[in-house]
């Protein structure tokens, strides 16, 4: 391994990823160097015993012309012997650096869910989502990927120290010849690895895009369709699966003039050694089994130094993954915003609120207002006005740039806008690992509108596919409602969850919400008119002010912005040029 | 090694036949491979001749008779052989992946061009993902197999064809042995690579468990974070992380025990060799030499044994990956393109629909019976210039009406004709030009919005596209883009709203101007200041076309010239709004419930 040009910095890397990678099951991987301890002797033993098998047994045998019987049987019981000790070696070699290498997976993907459960939503939002689930997927396999090697790696470099004794105190020169080109082989394989991973890399690259491509194109098919563009199409997407190509044909071209050198350099190594030998052999220094036992040696050497060079250039991408993850687990734990809020009363105070994600450009700024219980609540305005971000902000996703919130108590549930499913049973998606009665899910259910739960294949147990596929969006909405509303909760928050609905279901949802949940303190976002009839107050984001709570009558009067908004709900087909203007303020 | 591969040759010769430049040149790679596999013999082969003509003299009694001469003479030879092997064995390999690399690249094209062509029937959400997959992985199996598994066949195969060349002519007897012992060998790799492969699935499979919940505990952060669920959601990835663990240690022990099977047959095979080459001694005319030479031999023949049945596997699913690949190139395209089409102008051009009919064709496991009707018999006439709209409950037959005049899909009974010519006459470039649809969900491409806009027109200028927004009356929303024809619109157009989604897929269609205009409304809300620019842009965009709406708001009925009630199928109802409002039947119903749930008094 010293003889890979590697700077002395780079090697304590390498270590020191080893050893923190090794001290997650320390057994496991001891078990596995044994394994493979015993494997490395019994190769250096088995070159041994075919010297002597040549020399003692075989070319006496022709010289003398005489065979003897326990003599054979000696020789073929310990060729069997060993081979058995050294499969043996093998198994426990390899099952224990495999079961080393993915419980050490286990442990790290163990560390990165608890580094994605304590996190808030606030950390999460500042971290790219491809980026997580990387850290997660493939970091976790890179990380772990150098370990399955290394046993076998460290073997071979135990046989390696052996044979290069065995061989130079065998024959000085011929032993510093042969394993001269040990080091050889192993730079040669890294090289290897490394400039054929490089286009192997490029053309996994080029993959990832033309999939995407691909999945675009198809996604978009009536458009194609419909401007007849199939023929461009086909092309544009013909240039990208050459970008594949040409890749993979650079990788195999290096791939095949390294494969033939690896080849072709350890044969040569033999035919020298064949010459060198010869010379030795007549000035009696070396016998024909000896010989016959350095090139089986050197043979048996050359396969497992291609592992050598694997592990290798697998070290370079395992310390990437393995800090990328140690990265993730050491950042600090954000403070969770919904542990701030302060709890009092029955009412739900907001006091000089500020809500946002920059201190700099505030949604809203320093409002304040109060609900009552057995309220229900409309909140109006355009989108991006800060409508979304004010439940949340409520519900302890966002923090509060500034001011404060005094809710109830913690029984808040928040229904986003766009709900989201989990991959298990509609059961499961509305616990969320809470115990709830049939009776209570039935009823949530129900006042949710959602009794299609119960025809679907395996009622309310059916999994749902992944993010929901499978389900309509009014039918995600409505679980996600029934997951709110099994709690009973005492500040019910809807970020236009009834959009997906059509206009009499969700009226008789929100007829349902106020019958049922009587005490609860309602807050919806509206984006229908019908919403907001419901309503006893709204409150209406005005591009620099906040309206209200008040009625819906009260804005009316109060606000012309909420009057021209109003008449554009109703009446869209009618609103001309200067209500337009007037809405867009 | 034949062993499952009846009908894999079948689907080989198939996939030839469809990627004819797969089989081309491969005499002469696999002439070369041979060359190059022979290389690996040469040093087994030196060692017998210099041991029995230049080193056995040795040991008998005088070293001085070592004929070193012969040995270099031989090894010089030896090493020029060895060099010329090299250059065929690396021209073979390259050969073959650069070959099998463009072979694929073609299959994919031809793959692209398919299922482009294919029906909107075949391109349903549930299938977009598995025709994906026919071009990105099940593609990436040939092409794995090709520079794996068919390179393995390659050179091994010729490895061993020569290895047990050179052992029959060394001593045939032992050369039976080995082979005789080898076989069971191949017998035991396939039993414990089955399991294996079943092993690797199993814990593939839990893989993608883990990356599955992994995922959603982020994407779904906000949610488990809102209902203090992350700690039991959180519990769950460990637990799917441990039945991985769990998986992958069981296929890793499998995979120990494998590996050391060929060992032990390779001990078991020298032991006979060694045990009948001494026995028998020089009367079979066995020499020290050969014997050595012919131990070396042996674990050279097992070498690749190991390797090819490796390779079965990988040839199974290269397999399966062709059929399906065949499987997908066998589904009839679309509507086919008419053989003596009827040249067309754009104009004033009526529509007539006359007794159309639609079911569509059983899927794969249902019987005919399974087949429903979705329009019957449907007729009527639309002058140009009008303007329709289609209304009735989901499933009514609505969206395939929209589909059947957008030639999207042909009617199983009747047809219809645009300006009198029957559409499927009309050659698809022109049929483009006069008709243009506007899809329910109006796709866009994650590019920027001048991009999205030449997918209809390439070669309109930025002055085209403007003046498109302005035709539209949509220069002020145009305006307030952040970077204009440049503002980028996300994945499927995420960056927009779903109502600026369909301004842009508007603006798209009227650079084609079209005579006819098919419009499928979205049935998702639009904020209310997008949907008074949507209606201008619509009016705008529908003088002086024919535009037919599929309509999910009844506001649009209102408006349209004519309404086109469908129910089951069936054309129930055509009128004006005016007209069909004061009769008694759907429409007047569907409007009462619409008008009430569209004002804020209950």
């Amino acid at each position: 391994m010293h003889g890979h040009p590697t700077s002395s910095g780079r090697f304590r890397r390498a270590t020191t990823l080893i050893r923190s990678l090794v001290a997650y099951h320390p057994a496991l991987f001891t078990v596995s160097m044994v394994g493979a301890a015993v494997f490395a002797v019994c190769t250096v033993a088995s070159s041994w015993l075919l010297r002597w098998i040549i020399d003692e047994v075989i070319v006496r045998r022709f010289d003398t012309d005489e065979f003897s019987l326990p003599q054979t049987l000696i020789a073929v019981a310990l060729l069997m012997g060993l081979s058995l000790i050294r499969a043996c070696g093998v198994i426990v070699r390899r099952s224990f650096a495999g079961r080393a290498q993915w419980r050490t997976a286990q442990s790290l993907t163990d560390e990165v869910v608890d580094v994605l459960v304590q996190q808030p939503p606030q950390w999460q939002r500042e971290q790219s989502t491809g980026d997580l689930i990387t850290r997660a997927g493939v970091d976790v396999d890179a990380s772990v990927a150098v370990m399955a090697p290394l046993p076998y790696a460290s073997s071979v470099i135990l046989m390696m120290v052996i044979a290069a004794y065995g061989l130079i105190s065998n024959d000085i020169a011929l032993g510093i010849a042969a394993t001269a080109v040990f080091p050889l082989l192993i730079a040669l394989n890294v090289l290897y690895q490394r400039k054929v991973d490089r286009w192997f890399d490029i053309a996994q690259g080029e993959l990832g895009s033309l999939s995407a491509a691909v999945h675009e194109s198809f996604e978009g098919v009536t458009v194609v369709k419909a401007f007849g563009a199939e023929n461009r199409e086909t092309e544009r997407l013909a240039v990208i699966a050459s970008r594949v190509q040409s890749a993979r044909i650079e990788a195999i071209k290096l791939r095949s003039l390294f494969e033939a050198a690896l080849d072709f350099v350890p044969n040569l190594t033999n035919i020298c050694l064949i010459i060198g030998g010869a010379f030795r052999v007549r000035s009696g220094d070396l016998t024909v089994g000896e010989l016959a036992s350095f090139i089986y040696m050197f043979t048996l050497l050359v396969f497992p130094l291609r592992l050598i060079g694997y592990a290798l250039s697998e070290m370079p991408r395992s310390q990437a993954g393995f800090s990328r993850i140690q990265q993730l687990r050491h950042s600090p734990i954000v403070a969770d915003p919904r542990k701030m809020s302060h709890h009092a009363g029955q009412s739900l105070v907001i006091s000089s609120l500020s809500i946002g994600h920059d201190i700099d450009h505030p949604l809203t700024h320093n409002f304040s207002a109060s609900f009552e219980p057995s309220s229900f609540n409309a909140i109006v305005g355009y989108t991006g006005c800060g409508k979304s971000t004010l439940l949340q902000t409520l519900a302890g996703t966002i923090p509060p740039l500034q001011g404060s919130i005094l809710t109830p108590n913690s029984s808040l549930c928040l229904v986003f806008q766009e709900p989201f499913l989990f991959g298990t049973s509609v059961r499961d998606n509305i616990c969320m690992g809470l115990d709830f009665s049939d009776l209570d899910l039935s009823w949530a259910l129900k006042v949710a509108e959602a009794d299609f739960v119960f025809q679907l294949p395996q009622g309310i147990d059916t999994v749902i596919g992944e993010r929901g596929v499978g389900l309509s969006g009014g039918q995600r909405q409505r679980i996600a409602l029934a997951r709110a509303i099994v709690r009973r909760p005492h500040v019910l928050l809807l970020d236009d969850t009834t959009s997906a609905l059509d206009p009499n279901t969700e009226i008789n949802v929100l007829n349902n919400i106020r019958t049922e949940l009587s005490d609860t303190i309602v807050i919806a976002v509206a984006s229908r008119p019908s919403l907001i009839g419901m309503a006893e107050s709204v409150m209406f984001f005005d591009v620099d002010e906040i309206h209200g709570p008040t009625s819906h009558v009260e804005l009316l009067i109060q606000s012309d912005q909420y009057r021209l908004l109003m008449q554009a709900y109703e009446k869209p087909q009618s609103a001309s040029d200067d209500q337009v203007e007037g809405v867009q303020g | 090694m034949t062993i499952s591969t009846g009908g894999a040759l079948t689907t080989l010769n198939k996939g030839v036949r469809a990627v004819p430049s797969l089989s081309q040149g491969i005499g002469l790679t696999i002439f070369l491979a041979l060359i190059g596999s022979s290389g690996r013999v040469v040093v087994p082969v030196v060692i017998q001749i210099a041991i029995d003509h230049g080193l056995q003299r040795a040991t008998s009694s005088n070293p001085q008779d070592v004929d070193v001469a012969l040995v270099i003479k031989l090894c010089i030879g030896a090493a020029i052989y060895l060099m010329i092997a090299g250059v065929a064995q690396r021209t073979a390999v390259s050969r073959l992946g650069q070959r099998s690399e463009s072979a694929l690249y073609e299959l994919r094209v031809q793959l692209f061009q398919h299922i482009h062509l294919l029906s909107l029937e075949d391109h349903n959400d549930e299938q977009r993902g598995s025709l994906v997959s026919r071009v990105t992985s099940d593609v990436e199996t040939l092409s794995q197999f090709f520079s794996w598994g068919g390179l393995a066949y390659l050179l091994n195969g010729a490895l061993m064809i020569i290895v047990s060349g050179v052992m029959l002519a060394y001593d045939w007897l032992l050369a039976l042995v080995v082979i005789f012992i080898s076989a069971p060998l191949v017998y035991v790799l396939r039993r414990v690579q089955s399991r294996l492969v079943a092993a690797y699935d199993a814990s593939r499979l839990a893989n993608s468990q883990v990356l599955g919940s992994t995922a959603e505990l982020i994407t779904g952060g906000e949610t488990l974070h809102a209902y203090s669920a992350g700690q039991i959601f959180g519990e769950r990835v460990k637990q799917s992380a441990k039945s991985r663990g769990d998986a992958q240690t069981k296929a890793t022990l499998i995979g120990a025990l494998l590996f050391p099977s060929g060992e032990i047959f390779g001990a078991i095979s020298v032991s006979a060799v060694v045990f009948i080459g001494l026995w028998r001694g020089t009367e079979s005319g066995l020499s020290a030499g050969a014997l050595v030479g012919f131990i070396f031999l042996t674990y050279r023949f097992l070498e690749p044994i190991a390797e090819l049945t490796e390779v079965l596997d990988q040839t199974q699913t290269a397999v399966s990956g062709m059929r399906r690949i065949l499987g997908i190139l066998a589904i009839p395209v679309g509507p086919p393109a008419p053989l003596y089409p009827i040249s067309i102008d754009k104009g004033p051009l009526d529509i007539r629909v006359e007794n159309l009919s639609f079911s569509y064709r059983p899927r794969d496991g249902e019987s005919e019976s399974h087949q429903h009707n979705v329009l019957h018999g449907l007729t009527c006439t639309i002058p140009f210039g009008t303007q329709v709209a289609v209304v009735g409950e989901t499933g009514s037959g609505k969206t395939t009406l929209g589909r059947l005049l957008a030639r999207f899909s042909d009617p199983s009974v009747g047809g219809i004709s645009i300006g009198g010519v029957p559409i499927n006459r009309i050659a698809n470039e022109q049929l483009r030009k006069i008709l243009v649809v506007v899809p329910q969900e109006p796709f866009l491409f994650s590019d920027t919005v001048a991009a999205n806009l030449r997918f209809a027109l390439p070669a309109a200028t930025d002055q085209d596209l403007i003046d498109a927004f302005s035709h539209v009356d949509l220069q002020d929303w145009f305006e307030a883009l952040p970077y204009g024809l440049e503002t980028v619109v996300g994945q499927r157009g995420a960056q927009l709203s779903a109502g600026e989604r369909q301004l842009i897929a508007l603006v798209r269609a009227s650079l084609i101007n079209p005579d006819i205009l098919i419009l499928d409304e979205a049935t998702s809300s639009v904020d209310a200041s997008t949907e008074v620019r949507l209606t201008r842009a619509l009016d705008k965009i529908s003088q002086g076309r024919t535009t037919i709406s599929i309509a999910h708001r009844l506001s649009t009925a209102v408006r349209a010239d004519r309404v086109l009630v469908l129910d089951s199928g069936v054309l129930v109802q055509d009128g004006s709004h005016q007209q069909l409002v004061t009769q008694p039947g759907i429409y007047a119903e569907m409007f009462k419930s619409w008008e009430a749930s569209h004002h804020t008094s209950e």
